[in-house]
């Protein structure tokens, strides 16, 4: 699964340059790597019934404990979960370090614009926090904050449909609706995670017209694509560089350099252009990766569902359940520390 | 399954409201406009225990018999993410501006 999602990331750039198709010769290569993820999921998936002792409906499950030291009597499965969420987490490391260090070492471009450091027509190299877009109002940041909450409600779902799957003392039939109840649930936070997510990034929304006024006057909250918050923006405008638009809105920083320079004449103020395209980048693929992961869980999700609806799970088999909990809790994990690092800082 | 209690709750619940409530405060810190680095102290540390809570309470690394060992499973790469994100995301603030050519804005052009 790993090399098929190497495979398929490689072709993908090869197929995509910086939003433009290149052709179809690198296209049947994207379908074979995802073709080799598939393979690799199905094979995933046939480990849920395979350690049946009579077979894949046997009542008889049993789950093959390590030996070794030092995961002695600790399930396999388990171990190799934690193994490969350990993994997942040196890659968002990486993501990580890449945006603390871009971060750190190019200039803001609020202090690049507050400096003076500009000419009007010249693109600047500066770093622009998506923060300072999505966290600008509460309409922006609400997709966000939102998700936030969804993935916490997701996480003790998941908890509860293994409380419940794990249940000795209980009906079958009331198992299996809990549990079915808790899993769906946890299905539909995940896909309106990834919903707010195309709207933040790509659709927008609109407002009705009393909440306009509360909204700078606009009827809409743009996305992230509208604003031209994007990877490869290197002439990258917005009103909050623009000194004739905050002076007819009053939002001219009056203890700033620039004010300065344009009191004494020596700064012609104006709109100044950014090349953002390391901090659109680093936005998008940090959280990017992070939604992919997501997209992963509605995928195992959606056959965990349907096989709680069926009454697939007891407690002997509800260790699934954990395993998918821990995968999911770890995606929860990392929006713990993507929310305010990327969304609101 | 958690074998233990939290001020006499189940863990999970108290889990869920103490990660619900430290995100409102986040939230709200942020709308607020408390200045850059009070809300970004606020934010790292809301994040800390957001992080070991989910982890210790939902991810079973507290309580359970083999907590002690996949703890230290987990702790393992730590080595790794230290010098990630001390050597290479907090080098000296010149950092972007000394890479090579080719990672450096505008010369993506490999």
């Amino acid at each position: 699964m790993s090399g098929g999602f190497a495979l398929f990331l490689f072709t993908l750039a090869a197929a995509f340059e910086w939003g433009e198709f290149m052709g179809w010769v690198n296209v049947p290569l994207v379908f074979v790597s995802l073709g080799i993820v598939g393979v690799g999921l199905l094979v995933w998936w046939r480990q849920d019934w395979s350690y049946g002792v009579d077979g894949k409906d046997s009542m008889h499950l049993w789950e093959p404990k390590s030996t070794g030291t030092p995961f002695q009597n600790i399930d396999i499965r388990k171990v190799a979960l934690w193994v490969f969420l350990m993994s997942e987490m040196m890659v968002f490391t990486s993501l990580f370090s890449t945006y603390m260090r871009y971060r750190l070492g190019i200039p803001n471009c609020k202090t690049v614009f507050n400096s003076g450091d500009w000419v009007e027509g010249t693109a600047v190299n500066c770093f622009e926090p998506a923060s300072h877009l999505i966290a600008s109002s509460w309409f922006h940041l609400a997709p966000g904050a939102i998700n936030t909450f969804a993935l916490i409600i997701s996480s003790f779902t998941i908890v509860q449909a293994l409380r419940y799957a794990k249940m000795k003392d209980i009906d079958e039939n009331v198992r299996r609706k809990k549990v079915t109840r808790y899993l769906g649930t946890t299905w539909f936070l995940a896909v309106l995670f990834l919903t707010l997510k195309m709207i933040e990034w790509f659709l927008g929304f609109p407002l009705p017209e009393f909440m306009h006024e509360f909204n700078h006057g606009d009827s809409t909250i743009k996305s992230l694509y509208a604003e031209g918050y994007l990877i490869n923006a290197d002439h990258y405008q917005h009103h909050y560089y623009d000194t004739h638009y905050l002076e007819s809105h009053g939002g001219m920083d009056q203890d700033t350099a620039l004010y300065a320079m344009m009191q004494e004449g020596t700064h012609p103020g104006g709109h100044m252009m950014a090349n953002i395209q390391v901090s659109a980048t680093t936005f998008y693929v940090t959280t990017g990766t992070h939604g992919a992961h997501v997209f992963g869980g509605i995928v195992g999700l959606t056959y965990m569902t349907l096989k709680a609806a069926r009454g697939g799970y007891t407690p002997d088999n509800a260790v699934s359940i954990e395993y998918f909990g821990l995968y999911w809790h770890f995606v929860d994990l990392v929006w713990v520390l993507v929310f305010p690092f990327f969304y609101l800082y | 399954m958690a074998h233990y209690k939290i001020l006499g709750q189940d863990p999970y619940w108290m889990n869920f409201i103490g990660l619900m409530v430290l995100t409102v405060i986040e939230v709200a810190a942020v709308g607020i406009e408390l200045g850059t680095t009070i809300t970004l102290a606020i934010l790292t540390v809301i994040a800390i225990p957001k992080f070991f809570m989910i982890a210790a309470i939902f991810m079973h690394l507290y309580g359970d018999e083999d907590s002690g060992i996949l703890t230290l499973t987990a702790l393992f790469p730590a080595f790794f993410i230290i010098i990630m994100v001390l050597f290479v995301g907090l080098t000296h603030p010149d950092a972007a501006s000394g890479l090579p050519d080719w990672c450096r804005p505008g010369n993506y052009g490999l």
